[in-house]
């Protein structure tokens, strides 16, 4: 355990040498292994100061993709009104002429879905379940470039995985 | 119909001082923390910090965008831990020996495609979910790895379905049942070959 | 800086753009992407210690190849992060480009390596909090993630700019460790040429994010 500290110190540290603090500065920093951890205090900087200015900030009620609950509706947390294939929904996304078909994927709901909502009080509950619903009008089409992003990330991170685990059943 | 946004101001600046309070918390853990593996666990806790902040935002945009930041999470810890294992030198040291028991022979196939069934008939990423599950469970009670390559070709595949529905989405709009149809599918057999992979990757030396 | 836009593509919420400032960062960008495209990776040179004898270290094909889909991803999310028009869209390739950065590393057997590239990922994992936190203050407080309106409206906190700022210095902090590590010394170094090209990127990107915001 002593040879594995003795690896990670820099030269001057082992010479035993006078410290200057600033030496001791750059000891410290040029180890890899305390990098993860001076990250982690300069976040704990910011957020002191952000702790600090949280009364400046103030919420701005002009907000993308309101929120609404109706406790009588069967969708409810989810429920934003429209008919299937006929009638949209109404959605208050950032750029709707970007978007033609805005709507229609809320108020889609399938076979199965509406069967629930109709005799249920429950669906609410499972609604990102089904293809449909505010959920996927944002994920698939109004933001849908973030989750191509994401499920990008994902694909890399599994290819390294896979990669590092394969190689070693080699 | 509820007036949801009743003092919302105040309730988000109580909320974000509590994010924030959580946050120092967590990362003050990350700079005592000495052991690395101990460290990486850490780390992927905090990342729900990050999660909480979003959730103050309190509107279907914040659901919306939780999840992105949520698979972020699960793919790093995937991918750094993966990369942990190589660098202590841990893979195929200890063989995983598996539970010889009876029930080890006979249930996970059943529960599995019971599982799997009901995931593909709900489709979707909580479809996805489910069936991954399913077919986890199956792929942890059987011994072999054989399925690894497959699954993961298939999750590319899902990948370029889910693209081409986007595409659809954005230049042909009058098609979004078709283009929901294929995100939904593509969705589903990604998160299902995701889960699966993880089933077959364990650290038995066969 | 709104008024020189070059090219806009919408995607749906999203409006990416070009601008004079990132046009130049995308063709510097794509000029690295074809690089890692055409280049095979080259063979370190390891000098024989007190004779003139050397030997050259040959990179393995497969692990060739899947460095050179790294940085070639890396490439792309580079260029993903300078075109896009959205702050949350923008933390999203940040973390890609970490993730990718990661990879690009990762499949090198060495120990020094290895043990810079894991505390890498802890950093990146790390980082991953202050550019979500920052990006949903951004949304919470002005009601968009729109660069466009966000540049037309203003009133972004220090506090989310600070967050952000800070978050892409997680991601982008593979420099860092190169200068200490061995990781330049490892074998397949044109890929290894896109840790630095992406991070300096992510950092000229964000520092015009958060002029223009």
């Amino acid at each position: 355990m002593k040879e594995v500290q003795e690896a990670k110190d820099c030269p001057a540290k082992k010479a035993r040498g006078t410290f200057a603090p600033f030496q001791k500065l750059s000891c410290y920093l040029s180890t890899i292994e305390n990098l993860p951890k001076l990250y982690a205090i300069c976040v704990c900087l910011i957020i002191v100061f952000g702790l600090c200015s949280v009364p400046f900030i103030s919420y701005e009620e002009d907000q993308l993709y309101p929120k609404s609950l109706d406790p009588s509706s069967s969708l409810d947390p989810y429920d934003r009104g429209g008919v299937p294939f006929t009638e949209p929904a109404v959605i208050i996304a950032q750029y709707p002429e970007n978007a033609p078909a805005i709507g229609y994927v809320t108020a889609y709901l399938t076979p199965l879905s509406q069967f629930l909502a109709d005799y249920t009080f429950h669906l609410g509950t499972t609604i990102v379940a089904h293809p449909g619903g505010i959920l996927d009008e944002i994920l698939y089409y109004t933001r849908g470039f973030d989750t191509i992003v994401e499920a990008s990330i994902l694909f890399c991170a599994f290819a390294i995985a896979a990669f590092l685990y394969r190689r070693s059943k080699e | 119909m509820i007036e949801f946004f009743a003092e919302m101001d105040i309730i988000y600046k109580i909320g974000l001082a509590v994010a924030f309070i959580a946050i120092i918390v967590a990362f003050s853990a990350i700079v005592r923390q000495k052991d690395e593996i101990h460290l990486l666990i850490i780390i992927d806790l905090i990342e729900i910090t990050g999660l909480v902040v979003i959730a103050l935002l309190a509107t279907d945009l914040a659901e919306a965008l939780i999840l992105p930041g949520l698979v972020v999470g699960v793919a790093e810890i995937m991918a750094v831990s993966e990369l942990w294992l190589v660098k202590e030198g841990l893979q195929n040291v200890r063989p995983v020996r598996r539970l010889d028991i009876e029930v080890l022979h006979t249930a996970p196939p059943i529960i599995g495609a019971l599982l799997t069934a009901y995931g593909i008939f709900l489709t979707g990423f909580t479809g996805g979910l489910i069936a991954g599950l399913g077919l986890a469970l199956f792929f942890l009670g059987k011994a072999t790895t054989e399925n690894f390559l497959s699954s993961e070709t298939a999750s590319g595949y899902a990948w370029v379905l889910w693209v081409l529905a986007f595409l659809i989405f954005i230049f042909f709009p009058s098609q979004w049942f078709l283009a929901l149809m294929a995100a939904a599918v593509g969705i589903m057999i990604k998160v299902m070959a995701k889960i699966a992979l993880v089933g077959t990757m364990r650290g038995d030396g066969s | 800086m709104m008024e020189s836009i070059l090219v806009t593509i919408p995607f749906g919420d999203m409006i990416h753009y070009l601008s004079g400032y990132t046009g130049v960062l995308f063709g510097f960008a794509a000029v690295f992407v074809l690089l890692a495209v055409i280049s095979l990776p080259e063979k370190p040179v390891e000098i024989v210690f007190g004779t003139d004898g050397y030997s050259l270290k040959e990179t393995p094909v497969d692990l060739a190849k899947f460095q050179r889909f790294m940085a070639i991803a890396c490439g792309i999310a580079t260029i993903g992060a300078i075109v896009t028009g959205d702050i949350f869209n923008f933390t999203l390739f940040a973390a890609f480009i970490g993730v990718l950065n990661i990879g690009i590393v990762a499949a090198v057997k060495n120990k020094h390596v290895l043990s810079a590239a894991f505390s890498y990922g802890l950093v990146v994992m790390m980082g991953t909090v202050p550019l979500f936190a920052g990006a949903a203050i951004i949304a919470a407080t002005t009601g968009t993630l729109s660069i466009w309106e966000l540049a037309a409206a203003g009133g972004v906190p220090v506090i989310a700019k600070l967050l952000l700022l800070i978050g892409v210095l997680g991601e982008g902090m593979a420099p860092f460790y190169i200068g200490k590590a061995e990781i330049t010394r490892a074998s397949g170094a044109p890929y290894i040429l896109m840790i630095h090209v992406s991070s300096l990127l992510l950092f000229l990107r964000v520092v015009e994010i958060l002029l223009t915001v």
